[in-house]
């Protein structure tokens, strides 16, 4: 009698244990969508006669994110256009007029990851290199970058200011470069007050809650 | 002192001051290398992720068309003063003529 209560003790323990793992290591899909307004994307362009420093707030998207399996990782990042801007208004309506980035007519600026290489995890960070399409002002184009990871469990709660909420956090880190004549961005013109090179810093956090 | 001399004094003062002022101004809000914004950012840290974000507030930071502006205003001023130098030497002369 004893004997049987500790085995159906034991095999509850096991099940709850499986569950809980299974929760744990399933795949997450963590939405980009930041209500409190942090996720953000810095631009910098340096070009000799000036330098442009810009910031853009309206990201949303998702990416599915399994901590056992960074390497499986998948996902698409949306910007907003409209929502880049820069210090000086005048400046800020140059950037979004038809002749850069066509706001109106390219609502868009976004990211899909296809595939991960040199990912190495460690703790709850990985960091790998990012390949995949970045569509801006209608071109496509592939490029790599170098991307970190951080996964935050049970952190959502902490993060909206309300501990009855469950879920985790997963914070996205990248800085790469582009070049802006491979987007059409008036190639070649110029380039002694808008750099050809567009310094990108992404900074952003996507929260899969639970149930 | 004559009208005149008091005149040029004060055009040359004055762009003195204009240069003096434009790229101290200039200077004293991070010498940017650009137009002059009225948007400055500050940069904030999210406590729980550790992400760095921007917040943007009503700020003036002024560009190079300061300094520029002030360079060419106050030679315009230089340039008032010596017309009203030349003026007033050849009224001067032509005074002692008569």
């Amino acid at each position: 009698m004893k004997n049987q209560s500790f085995r159906n003790t034991l095999q509850l323990a096991v099940a709850l244990g499986a569950t809980a793992l299974s929760a744990v290591a399933a795949p997450q899909t963590f939405d980009f969508k930041d209500p409190k307004g942090v996720n953000n994307v810095q631009f910098r362009l340096d070009a000799p006669l000036e330098a442009i420093n810009g910031t853009a707030t309206g990201i949303s998207g998702s990416i599915t994110f399994d901590p056992s399996k960074p390497s499986a990782t998948q996902g698409r990042i949306v910007l907003s256009t409209a929502s880049m801007t820069v210090g000086n208004p005048v400046m800020a309506d140059h950037l979004r007029s038809a002749n850069w980035l066509d706001v109106a007519s390219h609502p868009e600026i976004s990211f899909e990851a296809r595939s991960l290489g040199s990912v190495r995890t460690e703790g709850n960070r990985t960091l790998a290199d990012v390949t995949g399409l970045l569509s801006i002002k209608g071109i496509q184009k592939e490029v790599t970058v170098p991307v970190s990871l951080t996964f935050l469990a049970d952190k959502l709660g902490a993060r909206l200011g309300d501990d009855k909420v469950k879920g985790d956090l997963l914070v996205l880190r990248a800085e790469f470069v582009i070049q802006r004549s491979d987007f059409g961005l008036q190639p070649g013109k110029m380039t002694d007050k808008v750099a050809e090179t567009i310094q990108l810093t992404l900074s952003i956090a996507g929260a899969a809650p639970r149930a | 002192m004559k009208p005149s001399s008091s005149v040029r004094s004060a055009l040359q003062v004055a762009a003195g001051l204009v240069l003096a002022g434009t790229f101290g101004t200039w200077i004293a809000t991070g010498s940017h290398r650009g137009w002059t914004q009225t948007l400055s950012m500050e940069l904030h840290v999210d406590e729980v992720t550790g992400l760095t974000y921007p917040v943007q507030k009503p700020g003036f930071v002024a560009g190079v068309e300061f300094p520029a502006g002030g360079a060419a205003l106050a030679a315009i001023l230089s340039g008032l003063s010596l017309v009203v130098r030349r003026r007033s030497s050849a009224s001067s002369v032509s005074a002692v003529q008569s």
